[in-house]
């Protein structure tokens, strides 16, 4: 049952393979010829399709173990075929673009390429370029060591920060406590307060029953 | 602004009056220290610093009376903020006279800040020994309170004053204690490289070639990473340089480590220093020989 998988799935190769070449052709060409190596991507990119649309059918008609194997080998194919996809519209949308450039551009072409058919000339820019890559690659060192140096100074601070909230935090529970503590000793003084109030009002009251007793006495001998 | 004068003058005179003149219930040194408190305030507003000072420090010799030290330090660390502005010995002596009160009530974390702060002062005025001495200070009282990170701030400071004072062993002690320190703490141990090559510049400072490979050694057993870093090769490098009395060694080393990040002022001045004794060396052999 695998064979037809297996026929499937070599025509797939070769057809990706050959697009990816075309592919890579039409990049370098241009015009009317690209147009046409476009279409020709197109209508392989279409035949891709449906052989893996065929191959999905068998893999699905095989049994469960070796059918996960072809199906994870299809999802591989299935996005190569999306890579071919994307790259034929990058392609194509070039394309739109390409004339406008050329006439834009056709002005400096013109003496670029007188120059850079020197190779000698060739040689310099490309140095030249070399060089400014490597400055460009020593900068953002330095800005990365500036921002490593900067890290580390806000690690310090944050290290300080959190003693800081550390220290706060004791602190608040030794406010905590003492504010218990105070609670405690003010509710005995009001309890005290209390206490004496009661006490000094039945002082006051027997004083003065004893007052009204003697009075009553004197007065009724 | 002017009104706001005439308004703090108004508070001042009618809390001198105050003070003068006999109080009912003995309150009078509360009700003085709070218009004092009005008037300083509004001398503040008014940008008048120096008169705000002066009522700031009549504010604490109330509450002195009152004997509420806590209060009066508070006054005198005021006092010593806005002298800070216009008259630096003032702000000094304000200060000195509230750490003495901090110290007495026991808020040494207080005492350890303001000490610092005069430190700071000091240092704004180049007096870098009288900054060692307070920074010294601020530093033992931070470290009996277990705060170890300003503590160690501090003697960053004294370290980086004392090379440049030229008190060599001293500045190495401290940048590798503060090393050491660093090592354990998973948020500081990307500073130790930055103490150790402190602690090194201080070796070359002192000019002992042996020292400075045995400390070397040692850094490396300290922090096994130590030897991947730049600033390991500029060490080992300018120690090279001293070692065979090569000035062009020496700068090309340093030159090399200036490209990547830039030396500050302190290392500059160090550098300088090493190789001056570097050059003087040289001439000293072309003499002999």
């Amino acid at each position: 049952m695998s064979e037809g998988f297996e026929r499937y799935e070599r025509q797939y190769c070769e057809l990706s393979s050959n697009l990816l070449k075309k592919c890579k052709s039409a990049s370098l060409i241009d015009g009317e010829r690209k147009k046409q190596k476009i279409s020709e991507i197109k209508a392989g990119v279409d035949d891709a399709e449906s052989l893996i649309r065929n191959m999905d059918l068998e893999a699905r008609s095989l049994q469960p173990n070796i059918k996960a194997v072809l199906l994870a080998k299809l999802r591989e194919y299935k996005s190569d075929l999306n890579n071919l996809k994307s790259e034929m519209k990058r392609l194509a949308s070039s394309d739109l673009n390409q004339a406008a450039r050329d006439e834009l551009l056709e002005a400096g072409m013109a003496d670029t390429l007188t120059v850079s058919a020197d190779q000698r000339a060739r040689l310099l820019t490309s140095t030249e370029r070399l060089d400014k890559s490597s400055d460009r690659i020593r900068d953002s060192r330095k800005t990365m060591l500036e921002t490593e140096d900067l890290g580390v100074s806000i690690l310090q601070d944050l290290h300080q920060q959190r003693q800081s909230l550390l220290r706060a935090d004791n602190t608040l529970h030794g406010v905590d406590d003492n504010i218990s503590g105070s609670k405690k000793i003010v509710t005995n003084i009001s309890r005290r307060m209390n206490r004496n109030k009661w006490i000094i009002g039945a002082v006051i009251t027997v004083l003065v029953v004893a007052i009204v007793l003697i009075l009553y006495f004197k007065l009724s001998k | 602004m002017g009104d706001q004068i005439a308004r703090a003058e108004e508070f001042e005179k009618k809390a001198e009056k105050k003070l003068g003149g006999w109080g009912l219930f003995g309150s009078k040194h509360e009700d003085a220290a709070d218009l004092f408190d009005k008037a300083a305030n509004a001398y503040k507003l008014a940008k008048s610093w120096d008169q705000a000072g002066a009522v700031y420090v009549k504010l604490a010799s109330c509450h002195l009376k009152l004997d509420s030290k806590h209060e009066a330090a508070n006054a005198y660390a005021d006092a010593a903020h806005c002298y800070k502005k216009t008259n630096i010995k003032e702000s000094i002596s304000c200060l000195e006279q509230s750490v003495n009160l901090f110290l007495e009530i026991g808020r040494l974390n207080m005492s350890a800040r303001y000490y610092k702060e005069i430190a700071e002062l000091y240092e704004q005025e180049q007096n870098l020994e009288q900054a060692i001495v307070y920074y010294e200070r601020a530093a033992d009282l931070f470290q009996s309170e277990d705060v170890n990170t300003t503590a160690n701030q501090c003697r960053q400071k004294i370290a980086q004053f004392a090379s440049q004072l030229e008190q060599y062993p001293k500045a190495i002690e401290i940048y590798e204690d503060i090393a050491r320190q660093s090592l354990n703490n998973n948020l500081l141990k990307y500073g130790v490289k930055g103490h150790l090559l402190n602690a090194g510049i201080c070796q070359l400072c002192k000019g002992d070639v042996v020292a400075i490979n045995n400390a070397l050694e040692r850094y490396q057993e300290l922090d096994p990473t130590f030897s991947g870093t730049r600033e390991y090769r500029l060490l080992a490098d300018l120690a090279a340089a001293i070692d065979d009395e090569d000035v062009a060694k020496f700068t090309d080393a340093v030159k090399e480590y200036d490209s990547m990040t830039q030396l500050d002022a302190w290392k500059t001045t160090l550098l300088l220093r090493v190789k001056e004794a570097l050059k003087a060396k040289e001439l000293e052999e072309d003499d002999l020989t």
